[in-house]
C-alpha cells in the first residue's frame, strides 16, 4: 500500500534525519569539551603568574625588612642613616598610654560645614554603622575627626580582648566567616547584601586581610570596626599578615591614608599600628573549629597562645635570629645579609643598641642593664648580632614586667626570656603566614618568607591534640573562593572575588551551625563581570597577567641576555625553543610553564627559533623620558620599583609623601647595599632630574614612581583568537570528570 | 500491505563512519603497548608542559588523574568523544576517575591513539549536522532547538555547558546563523 510504502521510506529519511542530527550533535559537543579544556589551562598558568609574583612580591618584603633590621643593629645611635629608618623599629615605646591619648586625641578637629559626610555620636548604634556602610556605599569619606574617635573606641575595646576569641553555636545561631576582604568595598557590601548585616541574630567572624591592595581598605577597617562597636559580642576579628604596617608600606594601605587623610594620616597610621597588634590571633568556635588567617606548624599550641603579649607584636616581622635552616618556621635571609656581612666596609660592627632611649620612668634602670651586657659584648659579628637581638627581645618582655623581676632575671634567665621571646615570635608568624601543602611535614614557607608550610599529618595531630574538627584559615587565593584540603580538615576561604583582575576568581563566606558543617556560598562582584560576556573574562585575566610577566622579564634585560647568550655560544643570536624556555626560568625563578606561555610572549620566529635580542624589543616596554638614565640602572628599578618605593615611604617620616633632596641621596645609598649596584653621586643627579620638583628641597614620591611606571606599547593580545575564548564565571573544575 | 519494519537504529551506533563513535562492545580493548610513538621531541617537551600544569600531586610526581585525561588531550589540541576517551583508559569505572593516576609515560600511547584517530570534523560536516535543523533553509537554527539537542542527544552536555557554548550567539529572535556559528566553534 502507498502508505505503507511511504511510511517505510519516511521512517527511512527519518532516522537517516536522526543519525545526521546525532552526529552534529556529537562533532559540536566534542569541539565544546576541547574549547572547555584549553580555556581550563589558560586559566591555570594565568593563575600561576599571578601568584608566584604576589608571593615573590612578599618574599621581597620580608627580605627588606631583615636587611634595614640587619642595619639597625649595626649603626651607632647618631649615625644619619639609622635616624631614616629606626623609627619603623620602634617597637616598644613605652609612652604611657595618656600620652597616646594625647596624641590621639580628635576633640581639636573641627568639622567644618561643607562636610556631607556622616557624623558619629558615642555610644554607636547600629543604625550609625549601617549609616556609615550607606554612606561609603555613595562613595562618601567619613572625616578624619571621626576616624580618630572610632579608632579610640576600637582600641580601647580591643584591649579588653584575649588572644583566642571564644564563641558559641548555641541558640541556634549560625556563624558566619568571610575570608581575605583586602580593601574591596564591593565585596563586603556583596556579603551584607546577601547574609544580612552583622547583629546579636547574625554573628560575624572576619579572618584577617582586610587592608592592601583594595582601595577601599580604610572604609572596610570603619565598617567591621564600628559593627564590632555595636555588637562586642557577636562580631570577631582575626589579625591578619597584611595588619602590619611594614606590610602596608608596600601593598598600598598607607598610601591609600595618606593619601585620603592629607592632613591626619599619619596619626590615623600610628593609632592603626596599635589597633592592628590588639587585633585577636584567633577565634575558636564550640571548641572544635579553629578559624586563624594564615594557619599551624608542628609546634603550635594553643595552650600556649593566651599567655603572650600580642600586643607586642606591632609587626610580625621580627628581625630573624641566628641562622638556622633546620628550624621550621623561623624566617631566613641568606642573600642580602651575606652580603652585607661579608662586604662591611661601610657598616662597622659597634657596640650598639638596637632599642633607641626609652622615654619615662624606665629609662635609668634601663640603660644599666644594658651596660651591664656591654662589657661581654665579644668580637665576632653573628654573637653581636645575637646579644643585639637577645638585648631588645629582653628588653621587650621587661616592659611589661616589674623592675624586680627584671633584676632578678636578667642574667640567670637570659637565655630563657630570649628562647620565650623567640617562640613566641615564631607561633604569632606561622599563625599569620603559614600554608598548608599537601605532603606529610613541616617546612619553612620560602616562597612567602615566613611561617610554613604544613602538612595532613600535621593537621591531624594538631586537632587530636586540641580535640578539634576543623581549621578553617583563609591567606591563599583560590579561584572558587574556597578550597577544601588534608581530608576536609582544612578549609581555605577567601572572601575578595576578581583579586587578580576582573574575573580571576570568586568570593566566598561559610555559614556554620551548631552541626559544624561549612556552608560555602560563592559570589563574584562588580557588575562588570557579568556584563563582559564570558569569552571576554578569561581573556582579560590572561591579558593581564601576560602583562604584568612581560614587565617582569623586561625587568631582567640584562640577566636574561647573559643567560641566552650561554646557551648560544656561537653567538648566533638564535635559539631553540627549549633553550630559550631553560634559560628563561633559570633567570626568572617563577616555576611558569614557559613552551605553553611561548606563543603569547614570542610572536615571531624562524623554525622555532628565537632571536632573542629582537624580542626585547617586541616586548615594548617603555618607561617615560629616561634615556639620561644609565641603562642598567634603571633595569635594577624596574625590577625593584615596589621596594624602592617602600623605603621611601620608610624614609619619609612624617608620611607627607615628599623627603628632602638630601634625605633622597641618603637613600640612594641605601638602596645601593640593598640591591648590590654601583650607584655614583651623577646617577642620584640624573634620577633627581627625573622628577618634577615643584618644591624646593623636596621630592614628590608619586610623582617619582610614576617616572617609572612601564608601560606596554603595544596591546599584544588582540588577536582573533583569544577573542573567541568563551567562559563563564560559573565554568566548573574540570577534575571530576563531569563527562562521565 | 504490512509495512516493513526495519530495525530502529539505535542512536549512539549509527553505521556512518565519519565522527568518532563509540566503540561496540565487541571491539578489542586497547592496548598501549601496541602503538608507536610518532612524537618529535619538542612536541614531547610541550606536551610535559602542560602536564605539569594538569599535575595536581603533592611532590609534582608528574602524574594525574584518569579523569583529567581527556581534559589534557583536549587542552593539547584534540577533540575526542567521551567515549573515546574511556576507550582508551580501559573502560575504567566512575570512582577510577578520580583514584587512578597516570603518569607521563602512560599518557603518551594514548594521546597518540587519539592524534592518529582521523575524525575531527570539517567544516562541512558540521554545517551539514546543523543544517538538519534548518527548516527555512535560510542558513539560521532556532536556539532552542540546538540547545535541546546538545542537552538530550549524543554526549549530552549540561544545561549550564550549553548556556556556555550558546551565550550571546542567538539573535532577538533567537535565530543561530549557524555557519557564523561554526565558524566560532572551530576558532578555538
Amino acid at each position: 500500500m502507498g502508505c505503507g510504502v511511504s511510511k517505510s521510506s519516511q521512517f527511512n529519511r527519518n532516522s537517516r534525519k536522526a543519525v545526521t542530527t546525532i552526529r552534529a550533535a556529537i562533532l559540536i559537543q566534542r569541539w565544546y569539551r576541547q574549547y572547555v579544556a584549553r580555556t581550563e589551562m589558560r586559566r591555570r598558568y594565568t593563575w600561576h603568574i599571578f601568584q608566584s609574583i604576589e608571593y615573590s612580591g612578599e618574599q621581597a618584603q620580608i627580605k627588606l625588612y631583615n636587611f634595614l633590621g640587619y642595619l639597625m643593629d649595626n649603626f651607632t645611635p647618631s649615625s644619619s642613616e639609622r635616624n631614616l629608618i629606626s623609627h619603623i623599629f620602634r617597637e616598644h615605646e613605652v609612652c604611657l598610654d595618656a600620652e597616646w591619648e594625647r596624641y590621639f586625641c580628635y576633640k581639636n578637629i573641627e568639622v567644618p560645614e561643607v562636610y556631607s559626610g556622616p557624623h558619629l555620636t558615642f555610644p554607636l548604634t547600629v543604625e550609625q554603622a549601617v549609616g556609615l556602610l550607606e554612606a561609603f556605599r555613595n562613595k562618601k569619606q567619613l572625616h578624619s575627626r571621626y576616624v580618630l574617635q572610632l579608632l579610640l573606641e576600637t582600641w580601647k575595646l580591643l584591649r579588653m580582648f584575649p588572644n583566642i576569641n571564644r564563641i558559641s553555636t548555641c541558640q541556634s545561631k549560625e556563624i558566619t566567616i568571610c575570608g581575605d576582604l583586602h580593601g574591596q568595598l564591593e565585596d563586603l557590601l556583596l556579603i551584607f547584601y546577601k547574609n544580612g548585616v552583622p547583629s546579636l541574630e547574625r554573628p560575624y567572624v572576619f579572618n584577617g586581610d582586610f587592608v592592601d591592595r583594595g582601595k577601599d581598605s580604610i572604609e572596610i577597617l570603619l565598617i567591621l570596626f564600628s559593627f564590632l562597636l555595636v555588637y562586642p559580642c557577636d562580631v570577631y576579628l582575626n589579625r591578619g599578615n597584611h595588619e602590619d604596617h611594614l606590610i602596608n608600606l608596600r601593598y598600598g594601605f598607607t598610601k591609600e591614608v595618606l593619601t585620603k587623610y592629607k592632613i591626619h594620616g599619619k596619626r590615623i597610621l600610628k593609632l592603626l599600628q596599635k589597633i592592628f597588634s590588639w587585633l585577636p590571633l584567633a577565634t575558636v568556635i564550640d571548641q572544635k573549629v579553629l578559624v586563624l588567617h594564615g594557619g599551624i606548624s608542628d609546634t603550635t599550641d594553643l595552650s600556649v597562645l593566651p599567655r603572650v603579649d600580642r600586643h607586642n607584636y606591632i609587626s610580625a616581622l621580627r628581625p630573624p635570629k641566628k641562622r638556622n635552616n633546620s628550624s621550621a618556621g623561623v624566617s631566613v635571609d641568606t642573600d642580602t645579609e651575606d652580603y652585607v656581612w661579608n662586604n662591611s666596609r661601610i657598616y662597622q660592627r659597634r657596640a650598639s643598641f638596637s632599642c633607641p632611649k626609652p622615654l619615662g620612668p624606665r629609662d635609668c634602670f634601663q640603660n644599666r642593664s644594658l651596660q651591664d651586657f656591654s662589657g661581654r659584648i665579644k668580637v665576632k659579628m653573628e654573637d653581636e648580632l645575637e646579644r643585639s637581638r637577645r638585648r631588645e627581645s629582653l628588653f621587650q618582655t621587661a616592659v611589661n614586667r616589674s623592675e624586680k623581676d627584671l633584676l632578678s632575671t636578667s642574667t640567670s634567665t637570659d637565655s630563657i626570656s630570649s628562647d620565650n621571646a623567640k617562640e613566641e615570635w615564631r607561633l604569632i608568624l606561622d599563625l599569620l603566614w603559614s600554608d598548608p601543602m599537601n605532603q606529610d611535614g613541616c617546612v619553612p614557607n620560602e616562597v612567602r618568607g615566613g611561617g610554613c608550610y604544613w602538612g595532613p599529618d600535621v593537621t591531624e595531630d594538631f586537632l587530636s591534640r586540641h580535640n578539634m574538627q576543623l581549621i578553617i584559615r583563609s591567606h591563599e587565593c583560590k579561584q572558587e573562593g574556597y578550597e577544601f584540603c588534608h581530608n576536609r580538615k582544612v578549609l581555605t576561604l577567601f572572601s575578595a572575588s576578581n583579586y587578580y583582575d576582573v574575573g580571576s576568581n570568586r568570593g566566598a563566606y561559610v555559614k556554620l551551625g551548631p552541626d559544624l558543617v561549612p556552608y560555602v556560598i560563592q559570589y563574584q562582584a562588580t557588575s562588570l563581570t557579568r556584563e563582559l560576556t564570558a569569552r571576554q573574562s578569561i581573556g582579560r585575566t590572561e591579558r593581564s597577567a601576560l602583562k604584568v610577566l612581560r614587565e617582569q622579564l623586561f625587568a631582567h634585560k640584562s640577566d636574561l641576555i647573559c643567560a641566552f647568550k650561554k646557551f648560544d655560544p656561537g653567538n648566533t643570536g638564535f635559539l631553540s625553543l627549549n633553550n630559550w624556555a631553560s634559560a628563561v626560568e633559570s633567570v626568572m625563578h617563577l616555576n611558569l610553564p614557559w613552551r605553553t606561555l611561548f606563543s603569547q610572549l614570542v610572536s615571531k620566529s624562524n623554525n622555532g627559533m628565537v632571536d632573542y635580542h629582537d624580542w626585547f624589543n617586541e616586548l615594548a616596554i617603555k618607561g617615560t623620558n629616561t634615556d639620561h638614565i644609565e641603562q642598567s640602572l634603571l633595569e635594577t628599578l624596574y625590577r625593584h620599583r615596589s621596594t624602592v618605593e617602600t623605603i621611601f615611604r620608610i624614609v619619609d617620616t612624617d608620611n607627607s609623601g615628599f623627603i628632602t633632596v638630601e634625605d633622597f641621596r641618603k637613600t640612594w645609598k641605601l638602596l645601593s647595599v640593598y640591591l648590590k649596584m654601583e650607584i655614583t653621586d651623577e646617577d642620584i643627579s640624573n634620577l633627581a632630574v627625573t622628577i618634577d620638583s615643584n618644591h624646593d628641597g623636596s621630592i614628590d614620591i608619586d610623582e617619582f614612581m610614576e617616572a617609572f611606571r612601564l608601560t606596554d606599547k603595544k596591546s599584544r593580545l588582540e588577536r582573533g583568537r583569544s577573542m573567541f575564548m568563551v567562559t563563564t564565571s560559573d565554568l566548573t573544575k574540570m577534575e571530576g570528570d563531569p563527562n562521565v | 500491505m504490512a509495512p516493513k519494519k526495519k530495525e530502529e537504529p539505535k542512536p549512539a551506533a549509527p553505521a556512518a563512519p565519519k565522527p568518532p563513535e563509540p566503540e561496540r562492545p565487541k571491539t578489542p580493548e586497547f592496548d598501549p603497548s601496541s602503538v608507536t610513538l610518532e612524537f618529535t621531541p619538542e612536541q614531547i617537551e610541550d606536551f610535559k608542559d602542560a602536564f605539569q600544569l594538569f599535575d595536581r600531586t603533592p611532590t609534582n610526581e608528574m602524574k594525574i588523574t584518569y579523569g583529567q585525561c581527556g581534559d589534557l588531550i583536549r587542552a593539547l589540541g584534540q577533540n575526542p568523544t567521551n567515549a573515546e576517551i574511556m576507550h582508551v583508559l580501559g573502560k575504567p569505572k566512575p570512582e577510577d576517575m578520580q583514584n587512578k593516576m597516570l603518569d607521563f609515560d602512560q599518557f603518551l600511547p594514548i594521546h597518540q591513539h587519539i592524534c592518529k584517530a582521523k575524525n575531527r570534523g570539517t567544516f562541512e560536516d558540521f554545517v551539514e549536522g546543523l543544517r538538519v535543523f534548518d527548516k527555512e533553509g535560510n542558513g539560521t537554527v532556532m536556539g532552542a532547538e540546538l540547545r535541546h539537542v546538545l542537552a538530550t542527544l549524543g554526549e549530552k552536555m549540561r544545561e549550564d555547558e550549553v548556556e556556555q557554548l550558546m551565550q550571546n550567539q542567538e539573535d532577538a529572535n533567537g535565530c543561530i546563523n549557524y555557519e557564523a556559528f561554526v565558524k566560532y566553534i572551530m576558532a578555538s
